[in-house]
């Protein structure tokens, strides 16, 4: 594979999953103004991991690895670094679509109550949201399938303590 | 809320999303080709500035150490004997340098979080505790000048006590240093100090994560 076609090939998968870095980017910053540098920095790290990705692994599972590692990476950094374009042009552009507004206001309570988790169980929930499997999780968070069952049991709990405590 | 609920509340949310996502193209190839340094390139490149500053400082000693072995005379005992154990501390901080570049260089983002996590929170506590092993040839630089010509025997007791109280004083100092400076107290702002910046908050950050860590892969 030449490296011209290589990079294309990169474009293109990152065009495909571009929903993966937007959920993790809006999960993992408080702040949307730092979406941007994470979402720029995820791209930057899973460019220089690109080399190691063997396609005996889901793209998917790799891109969450490399996402996730950045995320958190970048949550518990102190100074954040410059992002490399400083333009008025968004790297992911979203079209804010009609949600009814009590669908959005419970969408709005679970993102809260997630961003209330600390990193690690934040990455599993993510994961457990997007219907992966136990497998699946355990082999991006690098923990045994029954302990992912047992924290994502317990996450559960949490949220549903949480909306049950609101909805009161 | 019901747990299935979540999940259908998620998809429907993000599957409304996704489609309205659009990914600037020429911002992201611009991405990969522009954002040369990731923060552990910088500290690599903050590093290798050490190394450097290091290997200078280490020929530079290894030099008049090298000189006064190979033309050993025994007035010399005092200076050979404190210049090896400086060097020998700066061989230590330097090889600690190398292996946090080589860490830094092996660290690659699609390990599983775990793994690397802890690998990065690993590289900040060696950063902190690599530092403390440099306070011990403090002592050393009170001892280094002396000789067996003209001491003890050719001063007089006054600066017989001046120096025993000067390197007492810096042994002191040194173990005091090294005792404290330990990650129970590297909130402490001496502590902060002595390692640059606020790098003692990041040590702290990086030791109680560790711990998150420890216990999220083990505990239940």
């Amino acid at each position: 594979m030449d490296k011209l076609s290589n990079k294309e090939k990169f474009v293109q998968l990152i065009q495909d999953n571009r929903g993966i870095i937007f959920k993790i980017c809006h999960s993992y910053c408080r702040n949307t103004s730092d979406h941007e540098d994470l979402a720029q920095e995820i791209i930057y790290q899973l460019w220089r991991s690109w080399h190691n990705y063997k396609t005996t692994c889901k793209f998917s599972t790799w891109m969450y690895r490399v996402a996730l590692n950045t995320a958190i990476s970048f949550y518990r950094k102190e100074k954040k670094e410059t992002p490399v374009t400083q333009l008025t042009e968004q790297l992911i552009n979203i079209k804010e679509p009609e949600i009814p507004p009590e669908k959005e206001q419970h969408i709005l309570l679970l993102q809260q109550f997630i961003s209330e988790l600390k990193e690690l169980d934040k990455a599993l929930i993510l994961l457990y949201l997007e219907e992966k499997s136990h497998k699946e999780i355990a082999e991006i968070i690098g923990i045994t399938e029954t302990n992912v069952a047992t924290k994502i049991g317990r996450i559960k709990m949490f949220l549903k303590q949480r909306f049950s405590q609101i909805t009161m | 809320m019901e747990e299935t609920n979540f999940v259908l509340l998620w998809k429907e949310h993000y599957q409304k999303i996704d489609q309205s996502l659009a990914i600037n193209q020429r911002l992201l190839k611009e991405t990969i080709s522009k954002k040369a340094e990731s923060s552990l390139q910088s500290l690599i490149r903050f590093k290798a500035r050490g190394i450097v500053i290091a290997i200078i400082y280490l020929i530079l000693l290894g030099t008049v150490l090298f000189f006064a072995i190979s033309h050993y005379l025994p007035a010399a005992n005092y200076f050979i004997g404190s210049m090896g154990i400086i060097f020998l501390i700066n061989i230590k901080a330097l090889y600690d340098y190398i292996k946090h570049l080589v860490w830094a260089n092996n660290i690659n983002y699609d390990g599983s979080i775990t793994e690397i996590q802890q690998k990065l929170s690993k590289l900040q506590l060696s950063i902190f505790k690599h530092s403390r092993i440099m306070v011990l040839q403090f002592p050393f630089w009170t001892t280094f000048f002396l000789s067996n010509k003209w001491f003890p025997h050719s001063v007089s007791w006054g600066y017989i006590i001046f120096q025993f109280l000067m390197t007492a004083s810096f042994t002191w100092l040194a173990y005091w240093l090294y005792k404290n400076h330990t990650l129970a107290n590297a909130h402490k702002k001496w502590v902060k100090i002595l390692i640059g910046g606020s790098g003692g908050n990041a040590v702290m950050r990086a030791m109680d994560f560790y711990r998150e860590i420890e216990e999220f892969k083990f505990g239940g």
